[in-house]
């Protein structure tokens, strides 16, 4: 115990370190009080330590790292994308320029601005200078960009050997294509080209011609304004037929013409004829339609008659003899054969209609407008022209300009004589000038088999196509957006074409093939040759007429900028009316029995030119709603007399020739009577087109119809084979009970007249909007907050908008098996609801795209947040969080997701959309989804960030005027508007708080910030 | 024939020893696997496979190998989950809510219906990782901090899922595990191959047998049960909201959780039985899963097939009372729209035909049940379809109706999933004991002192 106490009193043993420690050194025991050495925690000195810090030595090392590995490593090689090393004038990186241009689809030559990025053109706008297109183009225009990059183009010229085409070299090519035409002797060599609008290009063929005359140039359209020329010529003694001034009609009368849906003019037209559909004036048109099938023209209309393209002229005349008895009119026609009653009577039309039609006619005299199909015969046309005369509705004729014609088209028996040539062998050479005649020519010609006895068949085209599988040449040129041209349509204007991108494949300038083979010297080409010879003919011969201040160079390069040049060139004017036509008005029923057949241009194939495009081809028809094929629509009556139904194919002889074709049941289709869309069924046409529908053409002729566009009399049987068609909305009984009028009882479609607007503006809503109260607190959205509205008085159903967000969005094509799924990935979709009879329905239209709801019904239920609502009210899609679960598709009322349930870029026509080139069409701005992502409309975020950072940038806030959408830059008729609703500034303002406004599905309180501006039909009180 | 309600009838047939029981229930794990065990394990292994090819080539391609479409966003993966999870139900309800409620009957069937349990949601557990478009992505699902500092969707159906189905696994495991270490030890003690004892020994946890041990596990186990029986009613339900919490019509009903839990009872009582009726055959357990058990499980079949049939009429009632036309159109749509055939096989399936159970022969007769028992899980799997697909297809804009077509690969993987169910299942009845030793033995006459000396009956 004591040891113990011992212990603690002296603890020991004395451990020691040091000698130090062990003797008590004092120095040691001060310093051993200190826990560490003096200076140790002093701050350090940076002057004595090395200059190399941390930091600095680590990134030395890293970096000598990376040389060390990159400097042994094949780096060149690797890369795929190309710095600018040399930066290319004009471009900044991530900045788009624009380039005015004209596009060659078809022969209205309209003026577009050309989207480029980083040197790749990748959306087509119209051109806002350009007089006609006014920032406007149509669908083929906007999807024409997708030709450019068209994998299946040609990329060089190919020569035939045996039976098959193979690869050669220019060079070659050129020197036996230019033996063949300088020892032609005493044969003829045939060009044949599409209608002809560019004066250069005419001049090339002029100078073709000179240099090899026995050469003859045969221009083709399959559908064209040749029977309303000859009317006019016959009528006004001139065939330049004047613009419509539709804006000011007040009653527009259709017969069977399809004047907002096709033809050249549609985008002038449709443009005019909306503008007086204006809610803000409270202006409205009457547009009365008598159509055979129900066509986009038809769909619009206030009034709608059926009636079959062979009654027509009995209708005209008919109305002619209405208003003699009335006095309304009093010139000589005899037309007492013709009765509306009777035609009432045998053809089932409202009399109601014919009153209120024959009634607005004579009130509205000089404000009134008849418009003849351009595929009715000549006598309705003169018809047509002597009630409009006799009416005083010639003042709608627009006389400040008129059409001009580069070069005529060849009539159908210049054709006949080159043809019957052709089979006596008095041909040498054809040329098939970037057409194709052996799809598009009238069956009856022949035309391939008259081919075979040319030696020399050339085929200038950008995709094989029929005429290219039976030529010795095919030569690849040129896309529109790598070309030269010009153009010259009408009075007051000439238009420039110029390249936006360097050629692609080893292709040339279709003008520049022909003067290297005036020329004669196949080494003469140069890429330039065309370009220069363009040049010399706008200083030489046009920019003289132009009589402009400036010096040519600059005037040049000022014209390329605008895209167009305004010249001093007036229109010849309207001749008086020659009343010798009346003769040609026979006072005789026209009788025709049997069932007549219409071949249509094709909404979005037109002529079938247009056949390897996907995104038109997958564009639902803006009436049926088909994607992917042509079909006979019939009426539901004459459906029943065949006892055929959809996909039933029929077989169709008329002057004995025969085409086997699908059935297609369209309500509102006249009875006795088959509408085909022609365009389709392509062979060697590329792969997309490949296997798309049936040709219609082999039963197009030039002789043996009322015109080459209808015939009557022709025997139908029914086959026992189906065919799928597959229709892109589905298709219901909406005349059953529990579906009858769906649209309207569940709020999705709401409408009214105009009289019932007029007398009590408010008549949709009652004076206020009526908001249910929600258990949430409501977020505040203080700033720019983007809303969009719609306004169904303007829209059409035209589709327009929808290849724009196609384009913009970097839309796939998902082909026709995924449509039939119910798989399209179009973000923006027209909706179509029928209502009434099946045999004449009512048509209701509706844009239908994410309606970026305030009280998203898709945000709440994504359980990995992958879809959001940012602070400017848009509902966003986060692509990299979308685990893909589709529940948010499942909970959106409006079905405007999108889910990809492929790679489609992969899945459809073997990985097409997934070749190199295929990359340089997508927009850089929106990301490419791949498989397992949902997506929808954005409201073109992308252009809003653009435009914020331009608004940042500049100093300023954004404004909701400083962005637009690509549906709504599209939307000819403006019917699209984009905004800020939180600013009562702005002309979006008062289309977002219009009385006419409603939300759809409005009970179901989501709050969408898409606003539809109710349709007025205009029709007379008795009918609301 | 008079039965004397206040004497329980035996739960074992024919007075079994003890040695007995355990020598019957033993019995297919000491024995090789027979001729009838390969085919059963040929078969089910090659559905399983089909498939699992499928389904690889799913993954490969994507998910429109599916007929899933716009509008039907779901379709068979989902009408599956929601089967699968019904089935799992039967499993819970029996060991669970019936043992809180001292049903000594259970005893026979328990095991076997928890082993159904963990089976069905295994296979259902499959369907919403693979019907997602990216499934390499699902563990997006799981809440787990992350430096992106994203978080998952609290108020989406799904997440809430994605935690009623993991904890209703693993309730359901750790249930059945505990209720097999008893088991474990007998099968270790009886057991003389080495690799057996070593693989028993590990899972038995050093079961001694002991009183405390019993002690312990029979507290543990009570508990386990108290826990497990929300679960039976919870699942189905947060199931139930990844219809009722949307908006969509036919969807969007408040009365969708009850009516789920009945038919998720229904659903897994139907499939019990169906498996059960072979496997007392097969094993020679009449004795121990006597006619009076299946006479029982068709009597809650009856019970909730009714339940079903109410929820079924109640649906119309409130469409039509609502008066809201979207609703009322959905359900006309249902009953006499295009899916028609789906609908009335619903209704014949689980409302007519097992009105056939009122009758005590044919709830006793084997091949009667197994008639209407195949015929409810028809029917209740149709009747998935009809509330998921049905709905869908034709909802508020008739522009967006459309039609769900199923493909090969729907129907394949379907296949697959019940060749993955019945795998397990076969595997199952070799690798462990089908009825609860321990526990049948507890209940078997004779096993408890009473005061009669366990005459208690006739």
């Amino acid at each position: 115990m004591s040891d113990h106490k011992n212990d603690i009193q002296n603890p020991a043993p004395n451990y020691w370190r040091s000698f130090e420690e062990l003797y008590s050194d004092q120095k040691f025991l001060a310093e051993k009080n200190n826990e560490f050495k003096e200076g140790a925690s002093d701050a350090p000195n940076t002057d004595k330590m090395s200059p190399i810090s941390r930091r600095k030595f680590l990134a030395l090392l890293g970096a000598s790292a990376a040389v060390a590995g990159t400097a042994c490593s094949d780096y060149q090689d690797k890369g795929e994308i190309v710095p600018y090393n040399n930066k290319p004038e004009e471009i900044t990186i991530g900045k788009a320029n624009y380039y005015a241009s004209t596009c060659t689809g078809c022969s209205s030559a309209c003026g577009i601005l050309i989207k480029t990025r980083e040197g790749r053109p990748i959306k087509i706008d119209g051109n806002p200078d350009h007089p006609v297109s006014k920032g406007k183009i149509c669908s083929q225009g906007q999807a024409s960009i997708m030709g450019l990059y068209d994998p299946d183009r040609l990329k060089s010229p190919k020569r035939k050997i045996g039976n098959g085409l193979d690869d050669a070299d220019w060079q070659e090519v050129d020197k036996e294509i230019v033996l063949a035409l300088s020892t032609i002797g005493s044969r003829e060599i045939a060009i044949i080209t599409k209608e002809i609008v560019s004066p250069t290009q005419n001049e090339v063929l002029k100078d073709f011609i000179k240099e090899y005359p026995a050469t003859k140039v045969y221009s083709f359209e399959q559908f064209n304004e040749s029977i309303r020329k000859n009317a006019w010529q016959k009528c006004y003694g001139s065939s330049d037929f004047p613009f419509i001034k539709w804006n000011e009609a007040e009653v527009v009368v259709s017969l069977d013409a399809d004047f907002l849906g096709t033809g050249s003019h549609r985008v002038e037209n449709t443009r005019l004829f909306t503008e007086r559909k204006n809610i803000m004036n409270k202006k409205f048109n009457r547009l009365y339609s008598i159509e055979s099938n129900l066509s986009l023209t038809g769909m619009n209309s206030d009034y709608r008659l059926m009636l079959r393209p062979d009654v027509q002229y009995s209708f005209v005349m008919a109305v002619i003899n209405e208003l003699q008895k009335k006095n309304v009119i009093t010139n000589s026609v005899n037309a007492s054969a013709f009765s509306l009653s009777k035609l009432a009577g045998d053809f089932g039309l409202s009399e109601k209609i014919l009153n209120h039609l024959v009634n607005d006619l004579s009130k509205k005299k000089g404000k009134a407008i008849i418009y003849a199909g351009d595929h009715l015969p000549e006598n309705v046309h003169i018809a047509v022209n002597l009630l409009n005369e006799e009416l005083g509705n010639s003042e709608l004729y627009d006389t400040e300009h008129s059409t001009v014609n580069v070069r005529n088209l060849s009539s159908l028996n210049e054709f006949k004589n080159l043809i019957d040539k052709m089979k006596a062998g008095n041909v040498g050479v054809v040329i098939h000038f970037d057409t194709n005649p052996v799809y598009n020519l009238p069956a009856d010609f022949n035309y391939a088999e008259a081919l075979q006895n040319v030696d020399e068949v050339v085929t200038l085209t950008e995709v094989e196509n029929e005429s290219s599988g039976l030529s010795n040449h095919v030569l690849p040129i040129h896309n529109n957006f790598e070309a030269w041209g010009d153009s010259k349509t009408r009075t007051g204007f000439y238009a420039l074409q110029q390249p936006v991108i360097a050629p692609l494949y080893s292709t040339r300038q279709k003008e520049s093939i022909l003067l290297t083979w005036i020329n004669g010297d196949t080494t003469s080409y140069k890429e330039t040759i065309f370009h220069e010879y363009l040049m010399a003919n706008w200083e030489n011969s046009i920019y003289p007429t132009l009589n402009s201040k400036l010096a040519f160079n600059p005037f040049w390069y000022g014209a390329l900028h605008d895209g167009v040049v305004r010249s001093n060139d007036i229109s010849n004017g309207i001749e008086d009316f020659n009343y010798s036509v009346i003769m040609e008005l026979k006072n005789a029923q026209v009788k025709s029995d049997g069932i007549t057949i219409q071949i249509k241009e094709s909404y979005s194939l037109r002529d079938g030119r247009f056949a390897n495009n996907g995104w038109l081809q997958e564009s639902p028809h803006p009436v049926s709603k088909v994607t992917w094929d042509n079909y006979a629509a019939i009426s539901t009556t004459t459906a029943k007399q065949l006892s055929v139904k959809n996909d039933d194919v029929i077989e169709i002889t008329v002057n004995n020739r025969t085409l086997e074709i699908p059935v297609f049941v369209q309500p509102g289709h006249v009875d006795n009577s088959i509408t085909i869309e022609t365009g389709y069924g392509r062979t060697n046409s590329g792969s997309v087109a490949e296997g798309a529908g049936f040709n219609a053409n082999t039963i197009f002729f030039s002789t043996g119809g009322l015109t080459p566009w209808v015939y009557e009399g022709a025997a139908i049987k029914k086959l026992s084979r189906t065919y799928n068609l597959v229709v892109a909305q589905t298709i219901y009984d909406f005349t059953e009970k529990d579906k009858k009028d769906l649209p309207q009882k569940r709020g999705i479609i709401r409408e009214g007249t105009v009289e019932q607007y007029l007398n009590n503006p408010h008549f949709l809503n009652g004076k206020e909007h009526k908001v249910l109260e929600s258990v949430n607190p409501p977020v505040p959205y203080d700033g720019v907050k983007w809303g969009m509205s719609i306004d169904l008085n303007k829209c059409l159903g035209c589709s327009e908008c929808f290849i724009a967000c196609n384009v913009e969005n970097n839309i796939p094509v998902v082909g026709k098996e995924e449509v039939d799924k119910g798989r399209e990935m179009h973000w923006l979709r027209i909706d179509r609801y029928y209502s009434g009879s099946a045999e004449d329905p009512k048509v209701s239209l509706q844009p239908m795209l994410c309606q970026h709801c305030d009280q998203a019904p898709c945000e709440v239920v994504c359980p990995v947040v992958a879809t959001t609502h940012s602070p400017d009210g848009l509902n966003q899609m986060i692509y990299n969080r979308c685990v893909g679960t589709r529940y948010c598709s499942n909970n959106c009322p409006y079905k405007v997701r999108r889910f990809n349930f492929f790679n489609f870029r992969d899945s459809f026509n073997d990985g097409y959309q997934e070749s190199p080139v295929f990359a340089l069409l997508h927009n850089p701005e929106v990301t490419v989804r791949s498989r397992g992502v949902m997506e929808k409309c954005t409201f073109c975020v992308q252009r809003i960030a653009e435009a914020r950072s331009d608004a940042t940038r500049e100093g300023r806030t954004i404004k909701g005027s400083d962005v637009t959408t690509a549906c709504q830059d599209a939307c000819v008729t403006n019917a699209i508007n984009f905004g800020d609703i939180n600013d009562a500034n702005e002309e979006f303002y008062k289309y977002r708080n219009h009385e006419l406004g409603y939300y759809v599905l409005e009970e179901l309180n989501v709050i969408p910030n898409v606003t539809y501006l109710a349709k007025l039909r205009n029709t007379h009180s008795e009918e609301a | 024939m008079s039965v004397d309600y206040t004497i329980e009838p035996p739960v074992v047939h024919g007075r079994l020893s003890i040695a007995q029981i355990e020598e019957m229930v033993v019995k297919p794990l000491d024995t090789k696997p027979d001729k009838k065990f390969y085919i059963a394990i040929t078969i089910s292994g090659t559905f399983l496979m089909i498939g699992a090819v499928l389904l690889l080539i799913t993954f490969y391609y994507g998910i429109g190998m599916w007929g899933n479409n716009q509008p039907v966003g779901w379709a068979f993966g989902i009408v599956n989950f929601v089967f699968w999870i019904g089935i799992g139900h039967a499993g819970t309800l029996i060991s669970a809510i019936l043992f809180l409620l001292r049903q000594k009957w259970r005893t026979g069937i328990a095991r076997f219906a928890e082993a159904m349990t963990i089976f069905a949601v295994m296979c259902a557990g499959i369907f919403p990782i693979i019907h997602t478009g990216r499934p390499w992505l699902a563990g997006y699902l799981m809440p787990y901090p992350n430096q992106h500092g994203i978080w998952v969707n609290f108020t989406s159906p799904l997440v809430w899922d994605v935690f009623a189905v993991s904890t209703y696994l693993t309730v359901s495991l750790i249930f059945w595990y505990t209720g097999l270490i008893p088991d474990f030890a007998t099968l270790r003690d009886r057991t003389t191959s080495k690799v057996k004892k070593t693989i028993y020994s590990i899972f038995s946890l050093g079961w001694r047998h002991s009183h405390r041990h019993w002690q312990h596990y029979e507290k543990t186990y009570t508990l386990l049960a108290g826990f497990a029986t929300p679960l039976v009613l919870s699942v189905h339900t947060i199931v139930s909201f990844d219809f009722a919490v949307s908006i969509l019509p036919g969807w969007h009903t408040t009365i969708l959780p009850p009516y789920f839990v009945a038919g998720a009872i229904f659903s897994g009582f139907a499939m019990v039985v169906t498996v059960l009726v072979f496997v007392r055959k097969i094993f020679d357990l009449q004795q121990i899963i006597t006619l009076d058990h299946l006479d029982k499980m068709n009597k809650v079949i009856l019970a909730t097939s009714m339940m079903v049939g109410l929820a079924y009429g109640t649906e119309f009632f409130i469409a039509w009372y609502s008066g809201v036309a979207v609703e009322q159109f959905a359900f006309l749509n249902r009953a006499f729209g295009p899916y028609t055939w789906a609908y009335w096989i619903m209704v014949t399936c689980n409302v007519l035909f097992p009105q056939l159970f009122w009758f005590k022969k044919i709830r006793r007769s084997i091949p009667m049940m197994m008639v209407i028992v195949i015929l409810v899980n028809i029917g209740m799997w149709f009747e998935r379809f009809v509330i998921i697909v049905v709905s869908l297809h034709r909802d508020f804009l008739p522009s967006s109706w459309g039609m769900f077509i199923p493909t090969l690969y729907d129907v394949g993987i379907l296949i697959g999933s019940f060749g993955l169910f019945f795998t397990l299942v076969i595997l199952f009845t070799k690798a462990l004991p089908v009825i609860s030793i321990s526990e049948i033995k507890a209940v078997s006459d004779g096993a408890q002192p009473s005061y009669h000396g366990g005459e208690n009956h006739e």
